[in-house]
Formats: structure tokens, C-alpha cells, sequence
């Protein structure tokens, strides 16, 4: 008699075949949409199936690894109308939260809200007939938090879907702006402010009154797609889908350093707008036969901004460092904001069935980002900027400090309108594995990767002939009399500015080689070795090498356990390290430039190593087990440590984490679900670094510029917990589910120095201290949720729950924002992450259709 | 506190048991033929001698596997349907004559001639399903001549799919609507049919019917 050893397998999967071949092309238009009320977006409210994971065979209760399966979900027992069978529910109720409701932390993803809430509409119908379907899902739990999902298709023919999202993001709920407009791009100052007229005193009497306000980004996605099998080989798929953004959060907005210059300048906290959106799109054509595989697709994204530049005013006057002369009353600021970009990827891919159970899959892509947007002028003022040394207000020889906006406040004053910038990209990827025997699998791969950068930008402006580009608003050149952040040749010959864009064009080339070892029948030991070759223009390395070889070792040996190791070995080295490869960049390399008395000043340190291109050495190393503890109970528990040595004398020195998880998961019986987790990470880094005293042109550690006694270190320790406990029971007819989850994370960054040279700034109340530590920064997030879910009848049932949670938050980054959000000229509009206590009760009805 | 001790123990103890007899863990049926021999005098009226039926509406027993013949003859008895002739038959026998008959029946050989019929559409569907209606082949667990399981001897579970080769072509027609129609849906291998033979209309039931019965043992 013939047999399939494989048969039972074999109908398993074709058992799930209805849902395997509804012509999903796996690329998806979204992920699933879910929301905070339920992240598992319905799944886990059902009940769950008591007859186990397959008919087939008895105790499937465990993967290949040991861990064990959730319990399956009972199938809906649809109901039948006509030809098609259909099963729904819809679950409605009111939320109600209290505490610290508004806080953001809180709110983050959510926005909750209390009111009526539709937690979840789910309707599916069927047609044995002929394997057609179509499924809506929705859901409703506050104004900016919603979606809609509806799919249709024919099993193992096509398949249309389409969906509607609304997510919002909030990102402060303690902002207070002096600024009307927040969410447009034009920031315009409170009635009692005067743009540039304003002291300190005037800016904190209006902020002190202002009351609280949430900032958010609400996101709303829509998107379309449709898969389709040509025949049982050929399928295509095409999928659109569209982000659009739309808000403000917390930016920047500079009028030169006020550490520097006490009562004078302007650090400003605006308010960006956000209003923009992004197209994606796939489409494909795929071919899966015996031998060949085949699969070409196109992908492409579109992103557009509906602004190009946001604008926002000043309060605070400027004084010049000169006495006796008057700083241009400028205070209109601007930023540009991101550019319209188009991104297009063609990929073409064949996979080949070898002998000895070998496959060779070769890949190749090209992708080409561009884009051209107009650009902004330089500077947003009227009149005139810098000083008015002579007292006229009138710009030209006699007043050279002072300089006139028509020359810089158009597009003329650019070297070209548009942006102009593309980078191409081009991917190969080749790869094979054969399994010459039972024992043995081999496999190698060879990868090539580009981007070309085509274009740069000349910042010059043909009306004046200076190169570089207005710094601070021009608030640089109203302080400090002729710092416009511009070079010319015939004023200002000795000016240092950048005047070019970087372009960093990158080709990588990776080869790899392993083989796995079947020991013994459940025993496998792995080595794999690679080789990555990183060459680039315009870093301080042009070559980075990076070798690597990996063990790893599964034993299965045991059937209650299973153990993974894994070590790493990594060694990055290169070619010859140059501080500073950036010179044609600045002013400095453009005919003309006269070095200033002294020399040009050294880019930077000579002993610095960035840390993406520095030598190092790294051994990583992760161990995880799982022991299947009788039929009902598993656990397990994982090691891990990476070491990373950088050969760095200025620059990071050394990164190290470890960390370990535990969990355990019980689940006697369909009824009874429960699991306690814990993990722990943490994470040490090493920096030394060596402040500049001088502007000189010796860049040697040690040197007159970058003395000894200016040097510093940091060291900053990171350390994580996180634990989590479940329990789910069907009591009959009351089902309880109840989850506590812990975050908590501390960070503290120490410091020492060798003397205060190597501050930059805040030299007083050191007390004579050379070493110190930042105050402690902590992150801790207590939640505990119970629910209790009964029917009322067979089509009526009742959740009711309770989300306690509660937020511990040090930063000392916003410390004193409390008192006051102006702080001499500088203007803090976010108040920070706040902590928080805070619950949610709701009760939600959930009613078959 | 002990009050809701004792109420939490008593809500824990109280799972509802589902209504269905689990065949994947089920042990394997022997029994005594010759025993079995002396009980089916009434059955081999209708289902021919030596379990050989001629009557197109009773399945054959000869041949079919033990455990399959003795989960068919409980399953009469347990679910005691009035509408079913078989219930009459099945309710004084015990435990032990249901397994001796299974044993008798087993042991038969299947004389009786294929039917001369084989539709293409029944073998395509038998062999390959049919992806597009979510129907899937029935030789995963029927084997690849409808002769049972292919993993027959392995375990006892196996013993439980019956062969279907050779089988009356109206008996199997009426079986794969019952399972379609969820008629009977007592046993996991009764759900496993229930799944597959959901999708199954009556063109598709009465080809693999006609195929199956052409299809020598």
C-alpha cells in the first residue's frame, strides 16, 4: 500500500486552504487595525475553543520549540441567509476616564475621551457556493481615534480591501503658546507682545497667563488594494494607500545663543505645523511554480507638504555687542520646512529549485529618491539687519555692518530656484543553499548596495556675491557686528561658513559563507562567516571593513527542552582616518579665501573616531531556553550580552548591554490562561571628548586648542525593567481577565573633567567639583486592568472593566518649567512629560447580529 | 474567606465538557470476528452477506477498517435517532458485541465488482480539491486509492478514517451531505469532515461519490 508520511500535514494545511489562498499577497495595504481599547483587535475577547489546535492529532499544544500554543478561538456559527452564511456583532458603550485624563503620556496613540463608544462592529459573510466572502470591521472611541475595514473577494481568486484610520498622536498636553496660529505655518505674537520690542518680564506675564493646551498629530490613513490570482500560478497585486498629517509639535526657533548673551538674543520653543501626507505604492506580479519562483513588483512613495516654510515672530529686541550701536529691529524668523520627495523602486526577483534541496535566489533592484521643491530666501525680514554702527539706518559703506533685506529676502538671492537633488540606488542580491546530505546544508550569499548622489547646491546669492547662507534669522549679524554667516571674497575674505551641500554617495559589497551541522537527529551547530566591504565619499573613512563570524548551536535533544546559542564576533576596521574630509564644503576651499591671522581652525580634534566608522571590536553572545514543564506549563528564560570596544581616544569608547527575560505560561485548559513576565536590560556607554579653547588651526589632543586640561568624560548607565502578569478564566458564564504591566527605566549620566576649560558654558557653581552626575532621568508606567465579560442572553453580553494607570516621570531636561516657561530670552512653550494617575471604566454591550 | 475559596474552587471545577467523543486519542478496537460472526445475521439482511451490500443505499461493510465500523455502530447508539433504522438495530448490543462485529465486518473481503463510472470531475476533486471553492483533496486522509489513511498502523487513530474505495455510490452521497449539512458533527473526525465537506455542493458530492465507488479495493 503507498503511503504519505507527510499526509497529515499535508490536510492540515489544506484544511486552512480557504484562508491561505484568499489571493493575499502578503504586502498588504496596512497592517491590522486595532486601537488601544482592544490591541488585539477582537481576538482576544473570544472564546476560546476547547477541542484544541487540530482534529488531526491529539496535544497539538506546543510549537517545534516548545512554547506553547494559545489555545485556538472558537469559530463563529454562522448563520444562514439565502446563499451566504454571515456572523456579526457589534459591542457599544460608554467610556468614562478620570484622574489625570488629559495628560499626553496618557493619551499617546488614544486620545480618550469619555463618552458613548463603538468598541467594535465585525460583520462576515459567507458563500460555500463558490468561495466568496466579504468582511467590515469598524470601530469608534473618541473623535480622532476611529477605523473602518472592509475586504471582499473570492477564495483562491481575488481580493479587494479598503480601509479608513484615524490615529492621533499627542504630544503635549501642557503647551502654552505666545503665538496665535498654532497649526498654520504663521506664528504671529499674543495681543500685548510687540514682535522684537518685548522684555522678558512682558513675554512671562503673558505666558503665565496662557492656560494648558494638548498638542497633537492626528493621522488618517485610507487605502485600497486588490490581489489576484491569474491562475493557480500567476497572481498580481496593486495597493494605494494615503497618510495624511495634520497638527503641530514643539520646534525650534533661533535668534542666536542667549547662554552666551545674557539678557539679549532669543531661543524660542515654536510651534511647527504639521500638515502634510505621504502616498504609497505597490504593485507586483508574481509567478510561483515548481521549479521558478518569480517576482517583479514596483514600489513607490510620494510625499507632500502643504507648506513649504512656517513663519513666527520674535518678542525679544537685540543689542549689539558694540556699544554705542543699534541692532536692525528684526524679528520675523522662518524655517524651511520638508521638501515634496518622490521615491520610485523597481525589484525583479527569480528563485530556482537546485538539486540536493538547493534553491539560488537572484535579486535585483533600482530606486531613484528625488526632489525639487522651490526654495525659501535666506532671510524673512524687511528693511534692514545686522548693526547700525553709524546711526542712520541706512545700509552701504559708511554703515558696513548693516545690511539690506531686498538682498537676501528673495528667491534671486539663491544660485538656483529648486532644489534639484536625486539620489540612485541600485541592489544585487544573489544567494544559494544546498543540503548535500541529511546532515549538512550549505549556503552562501553576495550583495551589492549603491546610492549615487546627483547634484549639489552652491549656496551663493548672485545679488551680493556671498557664499553660505544667513545664520540665525540674521540675529548672528545684529549682535555681532559683520557675523552674517556669509564669506565674500571682497568683504569679508576670511569668513569660514559652509557653503555646499554633502553628498554621500556609498557602495557596499557583502559576501557571506556557512554551513549548519546536524550533530544528531535534534542537534545542530552553525557557522557562518562574512565579509562586508564599505566604501563612501565624503567621510572620514573612504573604506570600512567589517568581518564577522557567528556560531550557533539549537539542541532539541530533550523533549521538555529546547536551547539556541548564539556568539558573534565582529571586528570593523578600514582604511586611513582623516578628521576632517570635509573642507570643500566651506569657504575655506573656494578661490579667494584669505586665512584669518592664525590660520584656519582645525575642523575638529585629530584624535576623534566617529563612532560609525571607528575601529571596534564586538562580541555578542544570546542564549534562550525553554522548558516545557508537563502539558500545561513552559518557561523560558534568556541571556544576552553585546561588548563593543571602540579604538577611540576622543569619542565613544565603549557601548555594553546585557540583559536577561524570564516568562512563564500556564494554560491547564481552554478555560484558564495565565503568564508572568520580567525582563531586565541594561546598557553602559563611555565617551571622552576635549573642548575647543581656542579656534587655531592644531587639531592634536594635547595642543594649544584642544589641551589635556580640557578634556571629559561621560559615562551613562541605562537600566530597564519590565514585568507583566495575566490571568484570563472562564467562570461558566463570567469570564475574568485581569493584566498588570510595569516600564521602568533610569538612566544617569555621570560625568568628570579635567578642568573647567572643558565647559562650554556654566563654569560657576561647580565649587571647585571636577567630576558629577546629572540628575537622575527616570520612566515608570504602572497599569493594571480587570475585566469582566457575561452574557445576558444568547445574543447579549456585558464587558466591564477598569485601566488604572500610573506614570512616574523625571526629566530633569524641563526642570523649573513649573515656575516659568521664559527664562530670561529663551521661551519653553512645551511644559514636558508629566506624571500622572489616572483610570478608565467602561462598560460595553456586545450584541450578535 | 473560605466561603470564597470554596466559590472560586467550585467556579474553576465547573468546565462545560463538550458533547463530542475525541478519536485522536482514541485506543485501538479488537475484537473477536468468530464472536462477531453469531450477532450479524440482521445486519448482512441489508448489508449483504459477509457485509458485501448490493442495495446501493447500504454502505458495505466488508473490508472496512475495525475501528471505523465500531465508531459507526456507537455513534447509532449514542445519538439514538428515531428517524434512523440503524437505531433499532444497535440499542440491546453491548460494547463488546459492537467491537466483535467491527472485527467480523474487518475481516471480510470486499467481492463485490467496481461499478464500470469514473468521472474525471470526482477524481480531480478526490486527488487535488479544489482551491478556488476552498475544498481540499480528499486523499490526505483517505490515501491516494481511497484505501484509508495513508498513516494506517502507525497509530490507532488512524484506524478511525474509513476507506472509501468501492463504497456504495448513493450510501456516499448521503454521508457527505449529512456531513455537509453539519448533521453530524459527533466526533473530531465528524468535525474534520464537516470542514471539508462545507464547501461541497451536490454536483461535486454525487462525482465523488460515483468515482469512489468505481475505484477498486
Amino acid at each position: 500500500m503507498p503511503t504519505l508520511p507527510l499526509a497529515p500535514l499535508t490536510l492540515a494545511l489544506l484544511l486552512a486552504l480557504p484562508m491561505a489562498v484568499r489571493a493575499d499577497s502578503g504586502v498588504g495595504v496596512d497592517s491590522v487595525r486595532a486601537n488601544k481599547l482592544d490591541p488585539s483587535a477582537g481576538v482576544a475577547g473570544a472564546p476560546a475553543d476547547a477541542r484544541g489546535t487540530s482534529w488531526l492529532r491529539p496535544g497539538q499544544s506546543r510549537s517545534p520549540s516548545g512554547n506553547l500554543y494559545e489555545c485556538p478561538l472558537l469559530p463563529p456559527s454562522l448563520q444562514q441567509a439565502g446563499e451566504w452564511e454571515y456572523d456579526g456583532h457589534v459591542q457599544v458603550g460608554y467610556l468614562s476616564a478620570f484622574g489625570d485624563d488629559d495628560n499626553a503620556l496618557w493619551n499617546r496613540y488614544v486620545a480618550w475621551d469619555s463618552g458613548l463608544v463603538l468598541g467594535l462592529l465585525e460583520i462576515a459573510l459567507r458563500r460555500p457556493a463558490d468561495g466568496s466572502y466579504a468582511d467590515v470591521r469598524a470601530s469608534r472611541i473618541s473623535s480622532d481615534d476611529a477605523f473602518f475595514d472592509a475586504a471582499f473577494g473570492r477564495a483562491g481568486s481575488y481580493k479587494v480591501q479598503a480601509f479608513l484610520r484615524e490615529l492621533p498622536n499627542v504630544v503635549s498636553s501642557n503647551t502654552r503658546s505666545i503665538w496665535n496660529g498654532v497649526g498654520s505655518n504663521e506664528l504671529t505674537l499674543l495681543p500685548g507682545l510687540t514682535p522684537g520690542g518685548s522684555s522678558s518680564a512682558d513675554v512671562a506675564a503673558v505666558a503665565s497667563g496662557l492656560p494648558n493646551r494638548r498638542l497633537s498629530v492626528v493621522r488618517s490613513k485610507t487605502g485600497l488594494g486588490v490581489d489576484a490570482y491569474l491562475d493557480s500560478r500567476w497572481s498580481v497585486y496593486g495597493h494605494v494607500s494615503e497618510e495624511q498629517r495634520r497638527g503641530a509639535r514643539p520646534f525650534g526657533g533661533a535668534f542666536f545663543y542667549n547662554f552666551l548673551f545674557p539678557g539679549n538674543a532669543g531661543a524660542l520653543e515654536t510651534l511647527k505645523p504639521v500638515n502634510d501626507s505621504t502616498i504609497n505604492l505597490d504593485a507586483g506580479l508574481r509567478f510561483a511554480g515548481a521549479r521558478w519562483r518569480m517576482d517583479f513588483a514596483y514600489t513607490g512613495s510620494f510625499y507632500r507638504d502643504s507648506d513649504r516654510s512656517f513663519r513666527f515672530e520674535s518678542p525679544f529686541a537685540l543689542t549689539p555687542t558694540r556699544p554705542g550701536a543699534r541692532s536692525a529691529p528684526i524679528y520675523q524668523g522662518q524655517f524651511a520646512l520638508e521638501p515634496d520627495n518622490d521615491y520610485h523602486n523597481l525589484r525583479g526577483s527569480l528563485t530556482r529549485r537546485l538539486p540536493w534541496n538547493g534553491e539560488l535566489s537572484l535579486t535585483a533592484s533600482a530606486g531613484r529618491m528625488s526632489q525639487d521643491d522651490e526654495l525659501i530666501a535666506p532671510i524673512d525680514c524687511q528693511g534692514t539687519f545686522g548693526v547700525d554702527t553709524a546711526g542712520t539706518g541706512v545700509s552701504g559703506p559708511n554703515n558696513p555692518f548693516l545690511y539690506n533685506c531686498a538682498d537676501w529676502n528673495t528667491p534671486a538671492a539663491l544660485s538656483r530656484r529648486s532644489a534639484d537633488l536625486r539620489i540612485d540606488t541600485a541592489l544585487f542580491d544573489g544567494r544559494f543553499s544546498v543540503q548535500p546530505s541529511s546532515a549538512w546544508l550549505l549556503r552562501g550569499g553576495l550583495k551589492f548596495e549603491r546610492e549615487d548622489y546627483r547634484n549639489t547646491y552652491l549656496a551663493y546669492n548672485p545679488l551680493t556675491g556671498d557664499y553660505g547662507y544667513i545664520a540665525e534669522n540674521g540675529a548672528m549679524a545684529s549682535i555681532l557686528p559683520g557675523v552674517v554667516g556669509t564669506w565674500n571674497p571682497l568683504t569679508s575674505p576670511s569668513a569660514i561658513t559652509r557653503v555646499r551641500s554633502l553628498p554621500l554617495d556609498e557602495q557596499t559589497a557583502t559576501a557571506n559563507a556557512g554551513a549548519d551541522w546536524r550533530l544528531a537527529a535534534r542537534t545542530t551547530l552553525g557557522l557562518t562567516v562574512q565579509r562586508e566591504q564599505q566604501e563612501q565619499s565624503n567621510r572620514e573613512r573612504r573604506r570600512v571593513d567589517r568581518d564577522s563570524v557567528r556560531l550557533s548551536f539549537v539542541d532539541r535533544s530533550l523533549d521538555w527542552l529546547t536551547v539556541r546559542a548564539n556568539y558573534s564576533w565582529i571586528e570593523q576596521g578600514g582604511s586611513r582616518y582623516e578628521s576632517n574630509p570635509y573642507e570643500f564644503l566651506y569657504s575655506s576651499s573656494l578661490p579667494g579665501f584669505v586665512p584669518p591671522a592664525g590660520g584656519v581652525p582645525a575642523f575638529t580634534v585629530d584624535a576623534l573616531r566617529k563612532y560609525d566608522l571607528s575601529d571596534r571590536r564586538e562580541h555578542k553572545f544570546d542564549l534562550k531556553t525553554t522548558l516545557a514543564l508537563g502539558a500545561q506549563t513552559s518557561l523560558s528564560a534568556g541571556l544576552r550580552g553585546d561588548w563593543n570596544d571602540y579604538g577611540a581616544e576622543i569619542g565613544r569608547q565603549a557601548y555594553d548591554r546585557n540583559g536577561i527575560d524570564l516568562q512563564w505560561e500556564w494554560q491547564p485548559s481552554a478555560a484558564t490562561r495565565g503568564s508572568i513576565y520580567y525582563g531586565f536590560e541594561r546598557a553602559r556607554l563611555r565617551i571622552a571628548n576635549v573642548a575647543d579653547v581656542a579656534f587655531g588651526p592644531d587639531g592634536s589632543l594635547g595642543g594649544p586648542d584642544y589641551p589635556t586640561q580640557a578634556r571629559w568624560w561621560a559615562y551613562d548607565k541605562q537600566r530597564s525593567r519590565s514585568a507583566g502578569a495575566s490571568l484570563d478564566h472562564d467562570f461558566g458564564p463570567l469570564r475574568l481577565d485581569a493584566n498588570w504591566n510595569l516600564t521602568d527605566t533610569r538612566g544617569l549620566t555621570s560625568y568628570r573633567f579635567n578642568a573647567p576649560d572643558a565647559l562650554a558654558y556654566f563654569a560657576d557653581g561647580l565649587d571647585g567639583a571636577r567630576e558629577g552626575a546629572f540628575p537622575l532621568m527616570r520612566y515608570r508606567v504602572d497599569s493594571l486592568t480587570v475585566g469582566l465579560s457575561f452574557p445576558l442572553s444568547s445574543r447579549f453580553s456585558l464587558r466591564v472593566f477598569d485601566n488604572f494607570e500610573r506614570g512616574r516621570i523625571q526629566d530633569w531636561h524641563y526642570l523649573g518649567l513649573e515656575q516659568a516657561r521664559v527664562i530670561d530670552h529663551r521661551v519653553y512653550s512645551d511644559g514636558g512629560p508629566q506624571s500622572y494617575t489616572s483610570n478608565l471604566i467602561g462598560l460595553l454591550l456586545d450584541i450578535r447580529l | 474567606m473560605k466561603w470564597t475559596i470554596a466559590l472560586a474552587s467550585l467556579l474553576f471545577a465547573a468546565q462545560a465538557g463538550a458533547q463530542m467523543v475525541d478519536l485522536r486519542a482514541a485506543d485501538a478496537v479488537g475484537g473477536d470476528a468468530a464472536a462477531g460472526a453469531a450477532k450479524v445475521a440482521v445486519c448482512v439482511a441489508c448489508h449483504g452477506p459477509g457485509g458485501n451490500a448490493v442495495v446501493p443505499a447500504f454502505p458495505a461493510l466488508a473490508a472496512q477498517h475495525a475501528g471505523y465500523l465500531y465508531q459507526s455502530l456507537a455513534g447509532f447508539q449514542r445519538r439514538a435517532d428515531p428517524a434512523s433504522p440503524m437505531t433499532a438495530q444497535v440499542k440491546d448490543l453491548s460494547d463488546t458485541d459492537l467491537r466483535n462485529i467491527a472485527a467480523y465486518f474487518a475481516a471480510q473481503p470486499r467481492s463485490a465488482a467496481a461499478t464500470a463510472v469514473a468521472g474525471e470531475a470526482g477524481a480531480r476533486l478526490f486527488r487535488q480539491g479544489d482551491a478556488r471553492r476552498g475544498i481540499p483533496p480528499c486523499q490526505g486522509c483517505h490515501g491516494v486509492a481511497g484505501q484509508g489513511h495513508p498513516l494506517r498502523g502507525s497509530a490507532p487513530r488512524y484506524d478511525y478514517y474509513p476507506a472509501l474505495a468501492q463504497q456504495q455510490s448513493a450510501y456516499l452521497v448521503a454521508r457527505l451531505a449529512q456531513y455537509r449539512d453539519g448533521k453530524l458533527a459527533d466526533s473530531s473526525n465528524a468535525l474534520i469532515m464537516r470542514g471539508v465537506a462545507h464547501n461541497l455542493d451536490d454536483a461535486a458530492i454525487r462525482s465523488l461519490a460515483d468515482w469512489l465507488a468505481a475505484m477498486p479495493r
